[in-house]
């Protein structure tokens, strides 16, 4: 009776650890063809938190009109019939981003990961690409680790970086007269890089920086008073504080910076990346007259318009420029995979490499060869007075456009792919 | 505290699930030992042939566990096992609950990291000196806390884990903070180990000598007196016994055991991020333990299957409130079976 009760035990045991299934070693998929029968994209960013708008859930439905122009294109001679697109929320969390980053080309079958904006996280996936020896279009992180120590054959950096920013923003910025720099950053891969390439950029120019503050990430009490009372008393004042905070972080920063009056204090205030969705929090009045570097902006054309008018009947927003580049990436990716015909990784990454490409966001775009950096026109853009604003979205005018050849840094020595 | 207040906080602390539960499998265990029989918590005696078929059963499902589960699922079962077993041999058989054993899971996890980042060592050999680093850290750390029990006890340990946690936050250039420490090689004299499938098997002597040592140190005279220990501390200081220098031995053995799990977890994911330090993660341990059943040893290796395997299913199925959904559980264990999944089904089973 007790031999068999704990018999029962054991079997019950072995239930609970088994309940459904895996697999043993996956096996990666050879020769030409389509694994699986269909192109699944992973979408992996930010669901919840600060980086939500920015790309978030959006980017899924620039990725679904991507799919969409490709099948429109190559109608009955497409190679890919089937896509899937699969999506997860890594939180900004590097061990989260990680895990989901395995799971999608383990277990979801996912071909290519599109976006994973925070640096930590992003450098992260890099890794488990390299791995799986599966592709990883990174959209919306910054850090030029992607294309310099981290580098590797499966990742492409596509949208922007930390040198194009300051390179744009920092040596703009320092040109107008405002040499004194107080650089606060948010201490994780992303800011770190932040304020090195600022640093390099706005020395470069003849300005000096008086101050340079880490602030900890993620800011879960979103308080910057510290950072902001501060930069007054610094010696000699700084002319300008220049913040590297992005997403929800930056939109605390600015209205506390109003808040403080630091600007009638004679401090200005110079952004180091910033997107759409974050000046539609703060209003265009929160931030009249700020000059910051932009990788695409929607108004910019007609051919941008026109995309920002389906993009807002499917996602009800306009798009920020990290939607934008993955539905670039998307769309590149399927050309590619048309090209060689096949999904496989080896394959697909020799038909983008070295590739010249102009498309809705890649303006004389070219994939570099050398480090895997997407590089593209950039711009300097100015967030217009709200006199300007004549429509809702449309709250920046181009100063003018950073050529691609001046726009990204030089292929690093440290990248060896 | 002097000792003599030790028996009044034993009982305020009685008020907890954890250390009430326990005491009636406990005194039914200490008085089988005396015979001289080994019984399980529910105190029937258990046939020596059936011991070993549980034990085999045991092995034949780790030997086939990465076959039916996700493998980087079964190295985290794996893992988790180890810590969920060191939290046990505290709570269940010393009488102290520990809110704190992230830290030593957490630095053997940077020390693991750092050692084979740095020196390229073999894994076996990493894990080793990681689990070695959350020796001499709990060294002061049990030593301190030792010295109290119950709530006492578990608010000493949670301290020092934050006094840590926030350590690695600061210390940058060692931890790279938020970053992580990124790249873990998974070294083994040349072996390709990439794919998380072999590394199982890799890992798994480690896994199963760390199991081994908290069952064998249980079932030797030291582990019959660290429970009497947490039965009558008072008796025991009576009969001989030095209490804290007992429970602050058991404290470095859980420890290294945790310490295992913690850098075999830090090779499995490659990666060592702040969350192995997060409080969260102490609790986590205690919450597989009280689910598993405590003072059990098998049940913390069930409850980590069941609590691992659960939450890799709710986040492929894209359900991303965990928390409430373990948190139920939990709530229902406590309420409902607080022996745990194993305490229960042992002791349900044993009554008919």
């Amino acid at each position: 009776m007790r031999t068999k009760a704990l018999l029962v035990m054991l079997c019950s045991t072995a239930l609970l650890a088994s309940a459904c299934g895996g697999g043993g070693p996956q096996s990666a998929a050879a020769g030409g063809g389509l694994s699986d029968g269909k192109v699944v994209f992973g979408v992996l960013n930010d669901q919840s938190g600060a980086y939500s708008q920015l790309s978030g859930k959006n980017s899924i439905k620039a990725v679904e009109l991507a799919i969409a122009d490709y099948q429109e294109k190559y109608g009955d001679k497409a190679v890919v019939k089937e896509f899937g697109v699969e999506t997860a929320d890594h939180q900004n969390k590097p061990d989260v981003a990680n895990a989901k980053a395995a799971e999608l080309y383990d277990r979801k079958a996912v071909d290519v990961i599109l976006d994973v904006p925070t640096s930590s996280a992003a450098l992260k996936v890099a890794d488990v690409a390299k791995e799986k020896k599966k592709l990883y279009f990174n959209i919306s992180a910054a850090t030029t680790d992607l294309t310099g120590k981290s580098c590797n054959k499966y990742t492409f950096h596509y949208a922007y970086d930390t040198y194009m920013l300051a390179n744009g923003t920092g040596r703009n910025t320092t040109e107008e007269g405002k040499k004194n720099w107080y650089i606060v950053y948010p201490d994780y891969a992303f800011g770190q890089d932040m304020e090195k390439s600022f640093s390099a950029a706005v020395e470069a120019a003849g300005g000096k920086i008086v101050g340079r503050d880490a602030a900890p990430f993620p800011n879960t009490s979103g308080d910057f008073s510290t950072y902001l009372l501060k930069a007054p008393t610094l010696t000699p004042k700084p002319d300008v504080l220049g913040t590297m905070q992005a997403g929800a972080e930056l939109v605390a920063l600015v209205k506390q910076y109003n808040e403080f009056k630091l600007r009638d204090k004679g401090v200005g205030l110079a952004v180091g990346l910033m997107f759409l969705t974050d000046i539609h929090s703060l209003t265009p009045a929160a931030l009249a007259g700020t000059t910051y570097t932009d990788a695409w902006y929607w108004n910019y054309d007609l051919t941008n318009r026109t995309f920002a008018d389906r993009f807002k009947t499917a996602a009800g927003v306009r798009p920020t420029f990290a939607h934008a580049a993955n539905y670039s990436a998307a769309l590149q990716y399927l050309e590619a995979v048309q090209a060689a015909g096949t999904d496989g990784s080896d394959a697909v990454v020799k038909q983008l490499e070295g590739k010249t490409v102009s498309d809705l966001f890649l303006r004389n775009g070219k994939i570099r060869a050398e480090d895997h950096r997407v590089v593209h026109d950039a711009y300097l853009a100015q967030v217009k007075a709200p006199a300007e604003v004549t429509e809702e979205w449309d709250y920046v005018k181009i100063l003018r456009t950073i050529p691609a050849a001046e726009a990204f840094r030089t292929p690093s020595p440290d990248c060896k792919l | 505290m002097s000792e003599q207040s030790a028996p009044e906080q034993e009982t305020a602390a009685a008020g907890s699930v954890a250390v009430e539960d326990q005491a009636v499998g406990v005194r039914a265990e200490a008085r089988a030992t005396a015979t001289g029989t080994p019984v399980p918590a529910g105190g029937t005696i258990v046939p020596r042939w059936l011991r070993w078929a549980l034990v085999g059963s045991a092995l034949v499902v780790a030997l086939w566990l990465p076959n039916g589960l996700y493998p980087t699922v079964a190295v985290d079962i794996a893992c988790w096992a180890l810590f969920a077993v060191a939290v046990d041999l505290l709570l269940g058989y010393t009488g102290l609950m520990s809110f704190g054993h992230a830290a030593f899971w957490g630095t053997s996890a940077y020390a693991t990291g750092l050692a084979a980042i740095n020196w390229g060592l073999p894994f076996p050999v990493a894990v080793l000196l990681g689990a070695l680093a959350a020796v001499v850290l709990a060294i002061p750390v049990g030593y301190l806390a030792v010295k109290r029990v119950g709530i006492y006890f578990a608010m000493v340990t949670l301290a020092f884990a934050q006094m840590v946690y926030y350590i690695a936050n600061q210390w940058r250039s060692v931890t790279q903070g938020e970053n992580g420490l990124q790249r873990v090689p998974r070294e083994l004299f040349g072996l390709d180990l990439t794919d998380e499938y072999y590394f199982y098997y890799a890992a798994l002597p480690i896994v199963a000598g760390g199991l081994f040592l908290v069952w064998r140190a249980v079932h030797s005279p030291f582990g019959r007196v660290l429970v009497a220990i947490r039965d009558n501390p008072a008796r025991a200081r009576a009969l001989g016994y030095p209490v804290h220098r007992y429970k602050l031995a058991a404290f470095l053995l859980s420890a290294f055991t945790a310490g295992l799990g913690g850098g075999l977890f830090a090779i499995g994911h490659r990666f060592v991020s702040l969350d192995v330090l997060h409080w969260t993660t102490s609790g986590k341990a205690v919450i597989i333990v009280v689910l598993g059943g405590i003072g059990t040893l098998w049940g913390p290796v069930v409850g980590a299957a069941g609590v691992t395997r659960l939450e890799d299913w709710l986040s492929f199925a894209g359900f991303e409130q965990i928390g409430l959904v373990t948190g139920a559980i939990f709530v229902l264990t406590v309420l409902i079976f607080r022996r745990g999944l194993w305490g229960t089904l042992a002791h349900w089973l044993r009554r008919r």
